[in-house]
């Protein structure tokens, strides 16, 4: 083919390794998702808290700073595991509202036009597609959520005394192992009920809906029955119970309220489960046909 | 060994068989797919594409095995869906280039190739407009342009000319013409339109309620064929047809001076008119009819095809 001779030719090129195709739906996904202004927006609003976070510590580990200030290092917020996940909880809530709003992006459009066919047409399988849009999420999230929270770790790594580093370096995993936890359910959950909503508001309303709407039935469930198991509805209980736990930071709920973090877990699981179970009959390249 | 080999193909949908024992080879350089609605022809393409697997037999596309070796076979193939399958927030090149990558073509390539694809289909212009803001035509093209631009060895089109206008249907036709031409491309054509597969297959594989009606090459039927006449004469039309018997001809004559004849393959129309000068009968009209694809449709429609049955002619045709 020649643009200048329309005429057609035979491609006789050398083609990439079909493991890379995933690659190409995680690149069109991520350009997809970060081409919305809004999305630039509520990226930007979720650096704010971290520039914060970073004055705090920079003034928190300087005398000069404080002085300057007027404060005292007892009147300074101290610097520790319950810090961090105060941290941690800020940013991954800011995810929430950040793939509530990019979940929909990355797969909508292309299920509004019905674009399945053509798509999966082409040498990638369901399983690779999914995982295509799912890591483009993930990635996204990321930048939000452990990445600043690493860096602030490093930053307070640099700039407190030596022991505080080796003290605290659990911080640092719990925070990576907790955030990852949350973005690749939020992804999932994100993509499973975008996938079967076809209006992009909605789909973001339902992913609000999802989280919080379950909360206040367990909360329900738990004040009538009086049983802490209602809680198991309450996914932001439940991770934040994770996080602390992972972080080695003092939970906020009284004991007789915990849950045990294999039931935490295995509700988490479930739910995963639930949302690949929708995406396993909403991604197909053909409606299924009912008999 | 032709590009598509079925062998006893069954695919059952949610219980309901959709396909049942399809047996035949497509040899074809440009294979139609026709038959009345519900016959099978999306389910078999969705079938070749891995799309569905097979309940019972097989179906091999390059001689790989189209459910289990999927992956390979898409690589080779372009597919046009028959309904509205794009990505509408894309622009026309954005699109086709992401189709290009998926089918493996390097980052570059493919945006060079994007823009020659969308050149030859006629969408060169407006190639950087959203899709969704092109006419139906429009997203047909750009639907062929992106199954077009990875350059495949096989070119599935479902319904291809579906909703056009007259002026966009005829430059679906030549667009396909000149793919077959070019060569490199075997093209398999569904369509409802039998007009549309006349003038671009040289094969067709019929389908009805599930199974092959009648599998054959359009040209060769014609070609046997080709023999049938119709005259319309005045005169002495009896003595006429007896002496055209006479010639080896099997006829028919009617009362109104019209005559049905096969002619033998020794004996040519002039021979008639030789005959009919030295009988003194005016031959006022003379057609030599060709079966058409309509003929050969609506006779594999009539005929039911046989469980089992496969292959080439069944239908008697």
């Amino acid at each position: 083919m020649a643009v200048y001779r329309h005429s057609y030719s035979a491609y006789t090129g050398t083609l990439t390794p079909a493991s890379t195709r995933v690659g190409v739906v995680v690149r069109y996904a991520f350009a997809e998702a970060w081409s919305s202004k809004i999305t630039i927006g509520i990226f930007i609003l979720s650096l704010l808290p971290c520039i914060a976070t970073l004055v705090g510590i920079y003034v928190a580990n300087n005398p000069i700073a404080r002085a300057m200030l007027g404060a005292g290092r007892e009147q300074m917020v101290a610097i520790d595991s319950g810090f961090f996940l105060k941290v941690l909880e800020v940013q991954c809530w800011l995810a929430l509202v950040l793939a509530s709003w990019i979940a929909p992006r990355v797969i909508t459009f292309e299920l509004a036009d019905d674009a399945l066919p053509i798509l999966l047409s082409h040498p990638i399988s369901r399983v690779g597609y999914i995982a295509g849009k799912l890591i483009a999420l993930v990635g996204s999230l990321s930048l939000v959520t452990w990445v600043p929270g690493l860096l602030l770790f490093v930053y307070q790594c640099y700039a407190s005394p030596q022991p505080w580093a080796a003290n605290h370096l659990r911080l640092a995993g719990g925070m990576l192992a907790g955030a990852v936890l949350w973005i690749v359910f939020l992804s999932i959950l994100g993509l499973a009920l975008s996938s079967w909503v076809k209006w992009r508001v909605v789909a973001t309303g339902s992913i609000f809906a999802a989280v919080f709407i379950p909360a206040g039935v367990g909360a329900v469930v738990s004040a009538v029955l009086r049983t802490r198991w209602g809680f198991l509805l309450n996914i932001p209980f439940m991770i934040t119970s994770v996080w602390a736990r992972l972080m080695g930071a003092a939970e906020l709920s009284s004991p007789d309220r915990t849950l045990p973090t294999g039931a935490i877990l295995a509700m988490l699981i479930l739910a995963c489960l639930v949302c690949v179970a929708m995406l396993n009959v909403r991604i197909r390249a053909r409606e299924v046909v009912r008999g | 060994m032709g590009i598509i080999d079925l062998d006893g193909l069954e695919v059952r949908l949610a219980n309901r068989l959709i396909l049942n024992g399809l047996s035949g080879e497509l040899r074809g350089h440009a294979v139609g797919l026709l038959g009345p609605n519900g016959a099978g022809k999306s389910t078999l393409i969705n079938t070749l594409l891995g799309f569905h697997a097979p309940s019972k037999g097989t179906a091999r596309v390059f001689g790989l095995d189209a459910h289990r070796d999927r992956a390979e076979i898409r690589g080779g193939i372009g597919y046009m869906p028959e309904n509205d399958s794009f990505i509408g927030n894309m622009s026309g090149v954005r699109f086709v280039r992401y189709m290009a990558e998926l089918a493996g073509l390097p980052p570059q390539i493919a945006l060079e190739r994007t823009h020659e694809a969308l050149f030859y289909v006629g969408l060169g212009e407006v190639r950087y407009r959203k899709v969704n803001s092109y006419s139906l035509g429009m997203k047909q093209l750009v639907k062929l342009a992106q199954a077009l631009v990875h350059g495949p060895r096989l070119l599935i089109l479902d319904e291809p000319t579906n909703g056009l206008d007259p002026v966009a249907r005829l430059r679906m036709i030549q667009l396909i013409k000149e793919i077959r031409k070019e060569g490199s491309i075997r093209l398999l054509i569904s369509s409802h339109l039998l007009r549309d597969i006349d003038e671009t297959c040289d094969e067709v594989l019929i389908l009805k309620n599930g199974r092959i009606a009648a599998l054959c090459n359009i040209e060769e039927e014609r070609r046997s064929n080709r023999s049938f006449m119709e005259l319309e004469t005045v005169g002495a039309t009896e003595r006429f047809s007896v002496s055209i018997r006479g010639l080896g001809c099997e006829c028919a004559a009617f009362p109104d001076g019209r005559i049905k004849l096969i002619l033998p393959e020794h004996i040519e129309a002039r021979d008639l008119y030789v005959i009919a000068s030295e009988q003194g009968v005016q031959i006022r009209r003379m057609n030599q009819r060709r079966d058409s694809l309509e003929d050969i449709f609506l006779r594999a429609m009539d005929t039911a095809p046989e469980k089992g049955t496969n292959g080439r002619l069944q239908a008697q045709l």
